[in-house]
């Protein structure tokens, strides 16, 4: 090995990092793509949804207070997303607690059962619900879509709670224990405390995709309570102006600010790690 | 704060059929203020026991009496027993403060006085500037401590330490050797504490368990598991030890501390002397003679017993020689004196003192 060796060697490193960071960028822009054109239309002033904008206007912002099917679709929306996530929280944090810390009989078969809602296609689940739900007459009600949506994010919950109890210290629990405390104080005091990133997590992720959910929405509470993605679909299937992008900017600051505030909170590394 | 005796009382725990029970029918007698050490290699038992105590674990069969009382149904936060853990188990998301004061809480003391008595407890384990620190804060010792004063804050009828030393660095652990046993003679709580390290057993505690296997293989103080093992599994496990099988023939004396004196014949080597407890002629026994209670001489002497050197050590302080007598390869330590360090296939008569080598009185093992 000469002495001049290193150089064009670390060169070639910074040419593949430079490469490395192309490739990077590229990628956010594919997936970043189609958002950029929906915030670009959502102040377009062309009168249907096309691209590029012919000039500017904030219109379809003002809009959309008008819009009742939005506004109520928006509504139902919040109130079962709310409601599934409270449930969700208790059923799903209760679960991982007696797997993770109980000797419960047929612990693999339950662990697998509290995730399969992730293997099976949510329009499956779907026409399930329609086929149970229907008979009983309980379609195109709340409770139809916060049933659905219980299903479909307990896994998040459970998978989060699980990942904050494995990496915690049990005998944290004994030493409160120990010290007097009974079952439920510990819980409060010392498990829960301990496991809150984790709830955090899977709570967060419930309340978005059960508010972003669509299809089992749009089987079970079609005509009775459509949620905002219900609305949303049937608002592109009937008109083609822009007050549907300007509502999708409005989404996306709401995630953007949950996402920034449980950052600021706790730090959303820690809490999905 | 009054201390209490503890009683085990034929404790068994079996995790499962037809296993092995990790502690079996153990009985065992705690004084009160006084520090016992379960000893034992990893898997005896010794934490099992401990668990039970504290009240984590349910035993499968027997009792565990605290002052006349049965206590083995009373539930774990109802016990009012202090624990140090090998983790320390301090609650991460308090300060030191608030760790100290959980046990107070829970025994609903008035505030005011909780803040009196959480100073009192970290200045104890003079931690008392660190008292808004939270645990990630801290080094290993003083998270031990902050441990230590959350345990003893609640005044506990009973002390129990699961290791609490083995996630220190060496240095340390001999400091905080002395300061938990300092600590623990002041607030005069009986103490159950579980350790692996023989040094720490020895120097801390008033007495010894010894465990194996689930049983207990001896109970005694520091210097009568060390100077007196009852089995060849004791002898092995605390401080360094040649033992040898010998046949024990008859009395020859008496010891200064009454022990019989024995003439010992060791097969194939020669004859000797050892101390042991009274009517062991005529039997197949162990041997146990501390590698520094051996004297060594340069040379075949009369009056010893000859060997070849077959290994030298030498660590500066002591010289350390692995003698070969027939079948027994005797290690023998002294301290450095004059320099001289013998080669290797040199000979060298060996000889103790009979109060140096001991039979032991448990029958040879079945190998």
């Amino acid at each position: 090995m000469t002495a001049s060796a290193p150089a064009p060697f670390k060169k070639r490193v910074d040419g593949g990092a430079m490469a490395f960071r192309v490739i990077v960028a590229l990628s956010y822009l594919f997936l970043l793509a189609p958002l950029l054109i929906v915030v670009v239309i959502a102040f377009s002033s062309n009168q249907y949804l096309s691209f590029p904008p012919e000039g500017f206007t904030l219109r379809w912002f003002a809009e959309l207070p008008q819009q009742a099917g939005f506004m109520q679709g928006l509504q139902t929306s919040l109130i079962t997303a709310s409601a599934a996530t409270l449930i969700v929280l208790v059923i799903g944090v209760s679960a991982a607690l007696a797997l993770d810390r109980y000797d419960v009989p047929g612990k693999a078969a339950l662990s697998s059962f509290f995730l399969s809602p992730l293997l099976v296609p949510t329009i499956v689940i779907a026409l399930g619900l329609v086929l149970v739900l229907g008979p009983l007459g309980l379609t195109n009600t709340y409770e139809s879509i916060v049933l659905g949506h219980i299903g479909i994010t307990l896994p998040y919950v459970v998978r989060t709670t699980l990942m904050s109890l494995a990496t915690s210290d049990t005998s944290c629990e004994e030493a409160a224990r120990v010290l007097g405390a009974n079952a439920f104080t510990v819980f409060r005091r010392v498990t829960l405390p301990i496991i809150r990133p984790g709830v955090i997590a899977g709570g967060v992720i419930a309340f978005i995709v059960s508010f972003d959910e669509a299809v089992i929405s749009l089987f079970v509470a079609e005509s009775g309570r459509p949620t905002l993605p219900v609305q949303i679909l049937r608002y592109v299937e009937y008109s083609a102006d822009a007050a549907v992008a300007a509502l999708s900017v409005v989404l996306i600051v709401f995630s953007a600010v949950v996402v920034v505030v449980v950052e600021r909170l706790m730090g959303l590394k820690r809490t999905l790690a | 704060m009054t201390a209490v005796k503890l009683t085990l009382d034929r404790l068994t725990k079996q995790y499962r059929a037809g296993l092995a029970p990790a502690v079996d029918r153990l009985d065992m007698e705690v004084e009160e203020g006084h520090l016992v050490a379960l000893l034992g290699p990893s898997g005896c038992g010794k934490t099992t026991t401990l668990r039970m105590v504290a009240g984590l674990m349910d035993p499968t069969a027997g009792r565990i009496v605290v002052d006349g009382r049965d206590i083995t149904a009373t539930p774990v936060h109802e016990r009012g027993m202090g624990m140090v853990f090998q983790s320390y188990a301090l609650f991460p998301h308090m300060d030191v403060a608030a760790n100290v004061a959980f046990g107070l809480q829970m025994r609903r003391v008035a505030k005011s006085k909780q803040t009196e008595l959480v100073r009192n407890a970290l200045d104890m384990v003079k931690l008392g500037h660190l008292a808004s620190r939270h645990p990630k804060e801290l080094s290993g010792g003083q998270q031990q401590r902050v441990a230590l004063a959350r345990a003893l804050v609640v005044e506990p009828t009973l002390l129990l330490l699961d290791e609490p030393l083995s996630n220190l660095d060496a240095k340390l652990r001999e400091t905080m050797r002395t300061e938990i046993r300092s600590i623990q003679r002041r607030t005069g709580a009986t103490t159950l504490f579980v350790t692996h390290d023989q040094d720490e057993a020895l120097d801390m505690a008033d007495r010894i368990a010894v465990m194996n296997g689930g049983l207990i293989e001896q109970f005694g103080t520091p210097a009568d598991i060390y100077e007196r093992p009852r089995t060849r599994f004791v002898a092995d496990f605390i401080g360094r030890a040649n033992l040898f099988e010998a046949s024990v023939a008859a009395a020859s004396g008496t010891g200064s501390k009454g022990e019989t004196v024995y003439r010992i014949d060791v097969p194939g080597i020669g004859t000797s002397e050892a101390i042991g407890e009274a009517g062991l002629e005529g039997s197949q026994r162990t041997v146990l003679v501390r590698p520094h209670r051996v004297q060594v001489e340069l040379g075949a002497q009369p009056g010893g017993l000859t060997g070849t050197i077959e290994n030298v050590s030498y660590t500066g302080d002591a010289l350390g020689y692995s003698i070969r007598l027939g079948d027994v390869l005797l290690q023998v330590e002294r301290h450095t004196a004059d320099g001289t360090i013998p080669a290797r296939g040199e000979q060298a008569t060996v000889r103790w003192a009979a109060e140096d080598a001991y039979v032991l009185p448990e029958e040879v093992r079945a190998p």
